[in-house]
């Protein structure tokens, strides 16, 4: 069933139904309920980003008596938490950029040889599903250390690039068998090369997909914390996510920096999120709803 | 990655198979006549054209196919060639030990220890994370106003990474200074106030709560597409014979729900078995090596101890237990698709 046709119906069920009903009504309590619940931690770390160390430590569950953005400024005046930032930003749009120049075309190209070279390159490249991130840990920092790129943004870039490319063949694949190849057919005869037809006939096609790809991929990386701490070590100022926990010290940890620097960490996201929640929720669907 | 020679792509003509040299000729003079056709390239018009398609289209996967190979594959080779070894990470030398790593790995207790921790946290966070996320699919699903509005907010908590919400909650648990024990101690219940993170038979628990502590995200949206997809006529056909709310979930939704439980259970089973992020922030492992998983065993032992080689060999059990545990709990699912 496509997704026109769900929506439809939903509309049409919307019309039928002005009335809100008593367990529509306990849904919607029960949900918000639920939504605060789990949101509890971080608008507890939101309140106390406004706080000083001493207000923190001496009454945990006070409230914020102003809202000043010391601890915001000192945050980036005090750490490295701004070269943080870029460090992510550049690894988050770097790899999404490559993801998208590399994995759909090899998706279409896996496609379209047709045969067993094909079934047998789906295959290999979905087996790295199972293939967790630890098992290829240990020897892929002897290699980056082996070719000078340990500690480097490029390693991130690189390590994260083969592990992406597994999800985006499962993602891209799927939808590719639905792309019918007359479109591709006509413009190969019109004297167009395979590339240029990829890029300007079937690339428009996929872009539900490549949304979709992009947004979850985007959201990944900007969270990642296991492979950025592995890969960067104290002479590069880390990701996000590094550089908050090395703020993390045993005795000495600054809770109201903390705080902030989770606050602003979940800012990107949010804002990603809101951008392109269309887009999410129909990628999320593709592939995912059966029948 | 050889075979494109003469296997031809299914559905293609005989043509493709037929001796190399006549086939050619054929195939070139099939270019021409069958040039208006739209059969794709390659399925009927001969094999030097049907070739060079597929050589063509090979080369769209290169790219992707190298970096794949060179930070994937190959390094999970590795591990398999570095876990016989005494490694130390560091050195530039190192000895074969044969199985040695294997046999130190599954004789000893605190790595069983890391397995039991990986199986409650993997396996316990899989379950309950599937159910919450039922259970607010359900919700939203019985919602006719302001559905995308719910959607949305019960989304939100899922942009919180796994790293953030530990970070905080880290400072929310801790002993002294932290939300949780303040307020048992203003509430008059100063003996309940524990060291959630430091109490050896709480702390996998606590673990599990945080790893739970979420509406699913992903999940959710899952099983919502597919909650929208049952078709209305089956339940209310099933409303007509009388059939209660609990029954036309039990014998009409539940079995039409088969598919995405199978894809949700398998994706968070695979999250489950590499969980590090919370046990990094929150125990780094502790106290002593109580709350362990293998994710961070392997992280600890390989770069923390200096014992590459053994690191590796427990990476190596982590992939054979993640490539198991996939397929069989596939194979399980997947038959009880057909069966619903």
């Amino acid at each position: 069933m496509s997704i026109t046709s769900i929506t439809r119906r939903r509309s049409r069920s919307n019309r039928e139904r002005k009335r809100y009903s008593p367990g529509e009504i306990a849904a919607m309590v029960v949900l918000a309920v639920l939504v605060l619940v789990v949101s509890f931690p971080v608008l507890y770390a939101f309140l106390n980003s406004f706080r000083t160390y001493s207000e923190i430590t001496t009454e945990p569950m006070g409230m914020p008596t102003s809202f000043k953005f010391d601890n915001y400024v000192r945050l980036f005046q005090d750490t490295q938490y701004g070269e943080a930032v870029g460090n992510t930003l550049i690894i988050t749009v770097t790899t999404c950029l490559l993801l998208v120049a590399i994995v759909p075309m090899a998706a279409y190209g896996i496609e379209r040889i047709g045969g067993r070279a094909s079934t047998a390159l789906y295959l290999l490249f979905i087996a790295g599903l199972m293939i967790p991130f630890q098992v290829r840990m240990i020897p892929l920092v002897k290699a980056m250390n082996e070719v000078g790129l340990y500690s480097t943004l490029t390693s991130v870039i690189l390590v994260h690039l083969g592990g992406a490319a597994s999800f985006g063949i499962l993602l891209y694949c799927s939808f590719i068998k639905g792309v019918p190849l007359e479109v591709e057919e006509a413009a190969h005869m019109d004297g167009a090369g395979r590339l240029r037809t990829f890029w300007s006939i079937v690339f428009p096609m996929l872009l539900p997909v490549t949304s979709a790809f992009i947004i979850i991929q985007a959201l990944g990386l900007w969270n990642d914390f296991f492979i950025p701490l592995v890969f960067l070590d104290s002479t590069s100022a880390g990701t996000i996510n590094v550089a908050i926990n090395r703020m993390v010290g045993l005795l000495t940890s600054q809770w109201e920096l903390i705080y902030t620097g989770t606050i602003l960490a979940l800012v990107p996201s949010v804002i990603i999120f809101a951008a392109f929640q269309r887009y999410f929720v129909k990628g999320m669907s593709i592939g995912a709803v059966k029948g | 990655m050889n075979d494109d020679s003469d296997t031809p792509a299914s559905g293609s003509a005989p043509v493709a198979i037929a001796d190399p040299s006549p086939a050619r000729r054929t195939g070139h003079l099939r270019v021409r006549s069958t040039r208006r056709d739209s059969v794709p390239p390659g399925a009927r018009t001969g094999s030097r054209r049907f070739r060079r398609h597929r050589a063509a289209m090979f080369g769209f996967v290169v790219p992707a196919l190298v970096v794949y190979l060179a930070m994937v594959i190959a390094p999970s080779m590795q591990s398999v060639q570095l876990s016989l070894t005494d490694w130390n990470g560091v050195k530039d030398t190192y000895n074969y030990i044969g199985l040695a790593n294997y046999q130190d790995i599954l004789s000893s207790g605190r790595f069983w220890n890391a397995v039991r921790n990986t199986l409650v946290l993997g396996i316990g966070s899989a379950v309950i994370i599937n159910v919450i996320s039922l259970v607010v699919a359900l919700l939203l699903d019985r919602l006719h106003h302001w559905q995308g509005f719910f959607r949305t907010v019960a989304y939100l908590p899922a942009l919180v990474s796994g790293f953030i919400a530990a970070t905080i909650w880290k400072y929310i648990l801790n002993y002294n200074f932290g939300a949780v024990n303040s307020t048992l101690r203003d509430l008059g219940l100063p003996s309940w106030a524990q060291d959630w993170l430091g109490n050896s038979d709480l702390v996998v628990w606590v673990l599990l709560f945080i790893l739970c502590f979420t509406l699913g995200g992903n999940t959710t949206l899952i099983y919502l597409a597919n909650l929208q997809s049952v078709p209305q006529e089956l339940v209310e056909a099933a409303r007509i014979d009388g059939a209660s709310g609990r029954k036309v979930f039990r014998y009409v939704t539940w079995p039409m729900l088969a598919g995405a439980v199978t894809v949700n259970l398998t994706l968070a089973m695979i999250a489950g078995w590499t969980v590090f992020d919370q046990v990094m922030v929150l125990t780094s492992g502790g106290p002593g090596f109580i709350s362990e998983t293998m994710a961070f065993f392997i992280y600890k032992v390989g770069f923390g101890e200096y014992r590459a080689g053994y690191g590796s060999a427990a990476a190596v059990v982590l992939f054979v237990v993640v490539m198991l545990s996939t397929v069989l709990a596939n194979r399980y699912m997947r038959s009880r698709e057909i069966q619903a």
